[in-house]
């Protein structure tokens, strides 16, 4: 058995569940309301089912959003000369061949990731709350509905990105979402200057 | 009416004066549009401007109470301007009879006519007649130029009700007034029709029925009385209340317009003296010549077998007035207030809101011994006992509640203004222990009359010999319940002899023993007809051996185009659509109009052809008949000695009103109402306490006291409360704002009310002063809704005083205060 | 999205003129919907309920304006759903069949597909419809049941004037034109609505709005975003295929 280092705790892997899972029912009963799409309504139990889900599943979502941040949000503010190397080989996706410079824990492009997914997903969640509970402001409601739906367009693009990335296109990652754990060879590779910083390098 | 409802849609030009038809009879506004949309006019009068003055092409405002002023001045204007249709005033109407030189007109006599005693506050009407040749005919002057005659005297009387006068009294721009006196004017051609409709508007003032007759007189001179478009239309208040009054509702008449004996009249034959007309006149009908065979045939459909020869066919048994009595509701109601009597049934009425001085009518119920209250709910005169101002440990009087079921819960027949009787069915069975009027009669008149039987009493025989056969008995004989169409057979009438014509040889049979009477014409005097009412006669009628309900016909075709309708349902007399139509012909029998033909003489067939004709007599020109037949003179009376005040209208002020003078002369007010004298029932003039003129109305919404409409909340939705409409300028006076609660005072009580400010009420501008006036609905009472968010009923405020020829309260002009709540 | 029906499309006819403010339309309503009364209060106006409300599907609107021959010109004007071709409720509405086009081109409610989510109310651009207390949607569905069993629109039925008609909408448009009545309201704004009104003057004079049109941020949503949401996500999941095939997976080369 090679050594394997923690990288998730189950903590995370929880609220990244959480946080996946209600972020994809809500994207695909989301787009059942945007297309009156019979089919996935009746996959809820029917539009009026689907949607309490919707909004109840909206709480869920954005207190799992907010939990989340105690484990991305500091990473995520933290950028170095290496990043913006990394910016300019486009993450080595776009080539085998490019040098592509050391990373930490996160790369750069996961951590504008999260950032864009927090931001949309308060603004998604506040807009949300406001078309579910104000009465009478048409002015207000109609902003939200705007607000939830330009939100929901950057969530459309973003997250099967995501998903790409942490399955198909980079194998292994998938499996930190499971038990949390990399190879350390792996990490070694992947995550030098965390690896270094732990002292396992 | 004199006309019927779709008949609006014939006239050119049509006159809302008195009413306020787009409010309160929504479905003539049907009409009328459709009259408007061929190039019709619709002018109204209204103090205020209201939903049929946002629809009228002409409005002109006036101040309550002075509608004989604005009436007197087209009166006037007609006559100066060459206006009327002299053909029509020469041959259908008594403008060219010659009046006796005695008579004096309040031209002469200021204000007065000929034979006034101011004690008696009444008139010897001896002077108001005409001069008579030998034989007993009028003398005329076809010319109209006799300073005698009608015409002339009209002239004379009218020629004072100049422009200016008008305006000063009325209030009304004087443009105004000339505008609407030309276009009504306009339909003095013989091609060009007006007709006028009117409601409490006109009648509920101490002047009323002189309101109405002044109109009359407009439409004589114009020639629209008779024609398809014309006629004078009284639109009645409630969809029955033709039918009620038709039938004897009222205390003066019984069914069929027949008058209520009075003690002066101890026997049937005296009865008839006294009340069948005559006439000399050869070419007059005369139709109320007929009346012994009316009398005696109602005699004999009430009484029966027991209704013989010999015992006058029970004349002796019907109830008498005292000579001179008037049992009308504000004498009732004072004599109730006096203690004078000990019970009351309130049926299907609601006197604690609905009578003038609500607050002494209140106090009158207080004074019984027992009140029974038949009505759908129970209503503020139910429970007075428990009203404001009362202490239900002082009030002894017992009251019962009989709830009796709605018209949807009953089958009959309802008589709509149009004269028209409708049948109707049933359409759900009565709610819970509610039980039809008719039932309700039946259990009554049992019980009543086993009580006599049994017990005896002073007078048992009108019970003991009524007849009440209306349904299978039971054993102890009482009908267990009302076959509705057996009353309805009942009022048409039976042939209870085979009766013969005996005018020709040999005897023709006109009616089978049991058969029902066909129509009045069969009717007889000498007990061997039926009828229970003659003007309803033919209404359920034996064709082809088989008995017809002609009120339950449902016929849809229109052979004239006029809207008559002849096959749909069924109208007194006779299913004639129109009345007086014989004047809507000229002298040979062709219509004035030939655009509007309601009637036509065939000459070939010798027969009229259109409308049911006012009898079948050939054209004027032909030896025929005059048209005014129920007229003892056979054409209409632009003089008209029947009335009590005088034969032609005269303004007076309301009894309350705001002017020290009335301009017209120095008779104040009406000389011949009369005044009641009690603490309660007190009015004040030109006094400060009560500056503004007041007048009450209905909406849309609601039904007269709100009885039933206040319980359904549909209704109430949309008008919730009480309310006084006010001028901008007033409430700008009084510091009141829009939607504020207010309360409005008279000398006789106060009321609640929300204010509403508009526009749509304007100060009158009077020769030397400015007259506000306001205006409130009389829909509420305190005892529905019963948070009271309604408020009470205007006629809190009402004053004690009547017309002086009918009695009915006067609530459209009265004075009043209003102040923030 | 227009109206297939358009050709057989029904409307009512609304002639302001010739209505009197009876308001039988409006108990008219109330009676064949069975809707609760209101409680109301008299706010120095004849107008009752004050608008539109979960239980009124139609009000007649009282107006005072000046006049020059009257002390005061005063308009009766019903007020309903428009029935709208282009209908901004329908556009927004997220539940399939809340809101549907009926065979006569009018725009009804199930209120029990209505999910109650209110947007519909902020996308009409005649602030008409309402919520009953279970947050379901109400309004006028110009009685599209009676008019499958043969009969007339209640409201109709029971307008005594002809102020409020119902028929064919070319025919009530060419009828109200012929009759001297210079602007037909709604004969071409948002595609044509299904409740016209025939005036003498100005619409605004009647309380309507001079251009009607449904909010901007919902057109922009409906032709831009909803288009983008399905372009987007296709575009993302297209363009990890072609990386998949193309580059490929993400290699750690060998040190
Ligand atoms: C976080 C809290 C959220 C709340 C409270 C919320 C609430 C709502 C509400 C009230 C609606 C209107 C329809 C309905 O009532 O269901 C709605 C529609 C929608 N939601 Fe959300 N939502 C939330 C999150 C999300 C997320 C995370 C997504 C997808 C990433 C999403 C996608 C959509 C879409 C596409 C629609 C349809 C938009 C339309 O038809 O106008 N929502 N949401
Ligand atoms: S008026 Fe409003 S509710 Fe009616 S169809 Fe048009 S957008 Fe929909
Ligand atoms: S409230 Fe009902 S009808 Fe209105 S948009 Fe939402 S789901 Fe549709
Ligand atoms: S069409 Fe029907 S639902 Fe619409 S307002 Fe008229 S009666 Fe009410
Ligand atoms: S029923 Fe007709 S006339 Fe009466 S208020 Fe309604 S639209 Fe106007």
């Amino acid at each position: 058995m090679a050594e394997m280092v923690r990288k998730s705790s189950s903590d995370e892997i929880i609220n990244h569940w959480i946080m996946a899972l209600s972020c994809i029912l809500l994207i695909i009963s989301g787009y059942g309301f945007l297309f009156q799409i019979e089919g996935i309504g009746s996959l809820f139990g029917g539009f009026n089912a689907m949607k309490t889900v919707h909004n109840w599943l909206g709480v869920v979502f954005v207190l799992s959003l907010l939990y989340s941040m105690g484990h991305y949000f500091k990473d995520a503010l933290e950028y170095d000369d290496d990043d913006r190397q990394w910016f300019k080989v486009a993450g080595g996706y776009l080539s085998h061949k490019v040098k592509v410079p050391p990373m930490g824990k996160y790369n750069p492009g996961q951590k504008l990731y999260y950032l864009a997914i927090l931001a949309a997903g308060i603004a998604i969640a506040l807009s949300g709350f406001a078309i579910w509970l104000i009465q009478d402001n048409a002015g207000l409601i109609l902003l939200a509905h705007l607000v939830h739906n330009l939100a929901f367009c950057i969530f459309i693009i973003a997250v099967p990105v995501h998903i790409y990335l942490g399955t198909l296109a980079n194998p292994g990652t998938f499996q930190i979402m499971v038990n949390g754990m990399v190879p350390l060879e792996l990490a070694r590779k992947r995550y030098p200057k965390w690896m270094k910083a732990a002292g396992k390098m | 009416m004199t006309n019927h409802w779709i008949d609006l849609k014939n006239a050119d030009v049509i006159l809302a004066m008195g009413s306020n038809p787009a409010s309160n009879h929504p479905i003539s506004m049907k009409w009328i549009m459709r009259a408007r949309e061929k190039g019709g006019k619709l002018i109204c009068v209204d103090p205020r401007f209201t939903q049929t003055a946002a629809k009228a092409d002409l409005y002109a405002p006036l101040r309550s109470g002075t509608d004989i002023a604005f009436l007197g001045g087209m009166i006037n204007y007609i006559l100066e301007k060459n206006l009327y249709f002299k053909e029509y005033v020469v041959n259908y109407t008594n403008a060219a009879f010659l009046v006796s030189p005695d008579f004096k007109g309040p031209a002469e006599l200021d204000g007065l006519f000929s034979g006034y005693n101011e004690k008696k506050r009444n008139y010897d009407k001896t002077t108001w007649s005409y001069q008579k040749d030998e034989s007993g005919i009028a003398l005329k002057d076809p010319t109209l130029e006799d300073p005698n005659c009608v015409f002339q005297l009209l002239k004379k009387h009218y020629a004072r009700y100049t422009l200016d006068k008008v305006t000063n009294i009325t209030g009304t721009p004087k443009d105004k007034l000339e505008a609407v006196y030309e276009l009504y004017g306009s339909t003095g051609k013989p091609d060009r029709v007006g007709t006028e409709c009117y409601a409490m508007g006109w009648t509920q003032h101490t002047v009323g029925t002189q309101n109405i007759r002044a109109m009359t007189i407009v439409q004589m001179l114009l020639g629209n009385m008779g024609m398809a478009g014309g006629g004078i239309n009284a639109m009645r208040g409630e969809s029955n209340v033709q039918g009620s009054t038709d039938q004897g509702l009222l205390f003066h008449i019984l069914p069929g317009y027949n008058p209520v004996p009075n003690a002066s009249l101890p026997d049937l034959a005296t009865y008839i003296e006294k009340n069948t007309p005559t006439t000399k006149e050869p070419r007059s009908v005369n139709w109320w010549s007929n009346r012994p065979k009316y009398i005696t045939s109602y005699l004999k459909a009430i009484y029966g077998a027991a209704a013989t020869k010999e015992n006058d066919f029970g004349y002796g048994w019907l109830p008498k007035l005292d000579v001179g009595q008037n049992g009308s509701w504000l004498m009732l109601f004072d004599r109730m207030h006096q203690g004078q009597f000990e019970g009351f049934f309130a049926w299907g009425q609601n006197p604690a809101c609905s009578g003038a001085n609500s607050n002494k009518t209140r106090a009158a119920l207080a004074k019984l011994k027992w009140m029974v209250n038949v009505n759908l709910y129970d209503n503020e005169t139910g429970s007075f006992w428990r009203g404001p101002g009362m202490n239900p440990k002082d009030v002894q009087t017992e009251v019962f509640m009989l709830p009796c079921c709605s018209s949807v819960e009953k089958e009959g027949s309802i008589s709509n203004s149009g004269r028209m009787a409708q049948w109707r069915y049933k359409a759900v069975e009565p709610v819970g222990q509610s039980m039809a009027d008719a039932e309700i009669a039946n259990e009554l008149y049992f019980k009543v009359k086993e009580l006599y039987k049994k017990e005896g009493g002073a007078f048992p025989d009108p019970i003991l010999n009524l007849t009440w056969d209306y349904g299978e008995k039971d054993a102890a004989g009482k009908v267990k319940h009302i076959d509705i169409h057996a009353v309805a057979k009942e009022i048409n009438g039976y042939f209870l002899e085979d009766v013969y014509d005996t005018k020709v040889e040999p005897p023709k049979l006109i009616g089978k023993k049991g058969d029902l009477v066909t129509s009045f014409p069969s009717l007889q005097a000498d007990g061997t007809t039926s009828c229970g009412n003659w003007i309803y006669c033919n209404s359920y009628i034996l064709k082809d051996g088989k008995e017809v309900n002609m009120m339950a016909r449902r016929g849809k075709d229109d052979p004239t185009g006029l809207g008559l309708y002849p096959g749909w349902a069924w109208a007194w007399p006779v299913n004639r659509k129109i009345i007086y139509n014989r004047a809507s012909v000229d002298l040979q029998g062709n219509p004035w109009d030939p655009k509007r033909p309601l009637l036509k003489w065939n000459e070939a067939e010798k027969k009229w052809v259109g409308d049911v004709p006012d009898g079948p007599a050939p054209p004027m020109g032909t030896d025929g008949k005059f048209p005014f037949i129920m007229k003892p003179d056979g054409v209409a009376s632009i003089f008209g000695p029947g009335l009590n005040e005088g034969p032609f209208p005269e303004h007076y002020e309301a009894l309350e009103c705001p002017l020290e003078e009335n301009s017209m002369s120095k008779q104040r007010i009406n000389p011949t109402i009369k005044i009641f004298g009690g603490e309660s029932d007190a009015f004040y003039s030109c006094d400060s306490r009560y500056p503004f003129v007041a007048t009450t109305y209905r909406a849309s919404e609601h039904w007269q006291t709100g009885c039933m409409t206040r319980h359904c909340s549909w209704l109430l939705e949309m008008q919730p409360q009480n309310f006084v409409e006010i001028s901008v300028e007033l409430a700008k006076e009084l510091g009141i704002k829009n939607g504020e609660k207010v309360i409005v005072v008279s000398g006789r009580g106060e009321v609640e009310a929300v204010a509403m400010v508009s526009e749509r009420f304007k100060p009158f501008k009077l020769e030397n002063s400015t007259v506000h006036q306001v205006g409130l609905t009389w829909h509420f009472g305190w005892q529905f809704p019963e948070d009271g968010s309604g408020f009470d009923s205007a006629n809190l405020l009402t004053p004690t005083v009547g017309d002086a020829n009918t009695m009915i309260p006067e609530s459209k002009a009265f004075m009043v205060n209003v102040r923030k709540a | 999205m227009a109206n297939d029906n358009t050709k057989n499309r029904k409307a009512i006819l609304v002639t302001p003129e010739v209505c009197i403010g009876c308001r039988a339309c409006q108990v008219a309503c109330k009676s064949w919907n069975q809707l609760p009364g209101i409680k109301t209060k008299n706010n120095g106006t004849y107008q009752n309920p004050p608008d539109l409300a979960s239980a009124a599907f139609n009000i007649i609107r009282y107006s005072e304006v000046p006049s020059d021959k009257n002390p005061v010109r005063w308009l009766f004007v019903s007020r309903r759903c428009m029935h709208c071709d282009d209908a901004g409720c329908m556009k927004i509405c997220p539940a399939p069949g809340a809101l549907y086009r009926t065979k006569e081109g009018a725009v009804a409610f199930d209120r029990d597909k209505c999910i109650g989510c209110k947007l519909c109310v902020n996308a009409c651009p005649f602030d008409v419809p309402r919520y009953d207390v279970e947050g379901k949607v109400t309004k006028c569905h110009l009685c599209f049941d009676r008019i499958d069993a043969g009969m007339q629109p209640a409201c109709v039925k029971t307008c005594p004037t002809g102020a409020l008609r119902f028929g064919d909408r070319a025919e009530l448009i060419s009828t109200a034109k012929k009759d001297g009545f210079n602007t037909i309201y709604g004969e071409q704004d948002l595609g044509g609505l299904g409740s016209i009104y025939a005036f003498k003057d100005a619409p605004k004079l009647y309380g309507m709005k001079d251009d009607p049109a449904i909010p901007s941020s919902v057109i922009f949503w409906h032709t831009v975003l909803k288009p983008f949401a399905v372009a987007g996500l296709g575009g993302v999941v297209a363009a990890a295929a072609i990386h998949y095939l193309t580059v490929g997976p993400h290699k750690d080369e060998e040190e």
